[in-house]
């Protein structure tokens, strides 16, 4: 393997920057500061999508996940003043259940060593969703819509 | 690239998520983490999806959707989060036991 094959270089800078992303979502003291790596894990995870292939979900993630998901989150975790949650010790169970399940799915992922073979066509995509899934679409809107009216009701504090 | 190395970025991801769902107590921490393995589940899922020819439009439509719907989703539980805030000023999710009608 070439260290200095682009390809490379953006999956490694790519993983790290997630993992570390994650590793800080969970540890770091503040919420909003947790809530701002979670979109570079956001970034990181797009990146990673157009490396397979799929540079229209790339897109998408970023502006829909990163975009508003995410800093719809940023944005509530700042009206929360509230004095940090007592964390009960680093519980054995929750280190052994994760490492475990770790261990478990890389031992079935290793059957896969082969190279991503296709890449996404745009027009299969639209004529899938518009054609195959065209109630699922209209749901997600919806459910899009609803997140919206969230927000305004939240904002006016109407409740 | 191989698929097997995002696979395994997947894994560990699922499970820094899977520790923080387990070891924290404040609700937004733990939507937090819910997040990191829904990241983990797309990146699998996209990964297994680019093997084969059938499933790249399939998995590709169906993560569009994933996606949306987890917007959806971070909107109800942090109105949720928020809610708690007001009425109990904590996060705590011990405390949600006294949400109880």
């Amino acid at each position: 393997m070439n260290l200095f094959d682009p390809a490379f270089l953006s999956f490694s800078l790519s993983s790290l920057l997630m993992l570390i992303s994650a590793i800080l979502i969970v540890w770091h003291r503040s919420i909003v500061y947790s809530a701002f790596f979670l979109s570079m894990l956001g970034v990181g995870n797009a990146v990673l999508f157009a490396m397979l292939g799929f540079p229209i979900i790339a897109l998408f993630h970023l502006a829909v996940y990163v975009g508003a998901a995410v800093t719809f989150i940023l944005f509530s975790v700042v009206m929360l003043r509230e004095a940090p949650t007592v964390e009960v010790p680093t519980k054995l169970l929750a280190i052994l259940s994760s490492v475990l399940l770790a261990v478990i799915m890389i031992n079935i992922f290793s059957v896969f060593n082969v190279q991503p073979a296709y890449t996404l066509n745009y027009r299969d995509l639209t004529s899938l969703l518009v054609d195959k899934y065209w109630f699922a679409l209209i749901v997600a809107a919806l459910a899009l819509v609803t997140t919206l009216i969230e927000a305004i009701t939240l904002a006016r504090k109407e409740v | 690239m191989e698929v097997f190395y995002y696979l395994v970025v997947s894994a560990v991801l699922f499970a820094l998520g899977v520790y923080g769902l387990l070891a924290r107590r404040n609700i937004i921490r733990m939507l937090l983490s819910a997040e990191i393995i829904f990241n983990s589940a797309l990146l699998a899922f996209l990964s297994l999806a680019s093997l084969d020819a059938t499933y790249v439009a399939e998995g590709g439509s169906v993560v569009i959707l994933a996606i949306s719907l987890s917007a959806a989703e971070v909107g109800v539980i942090v109105s949720i989060a928020l809610m708690m805030f007001r009425m109990k000023r904590t996060l705590d999710v011990y405390e949600l036991k006294k949400f109880k009608g």
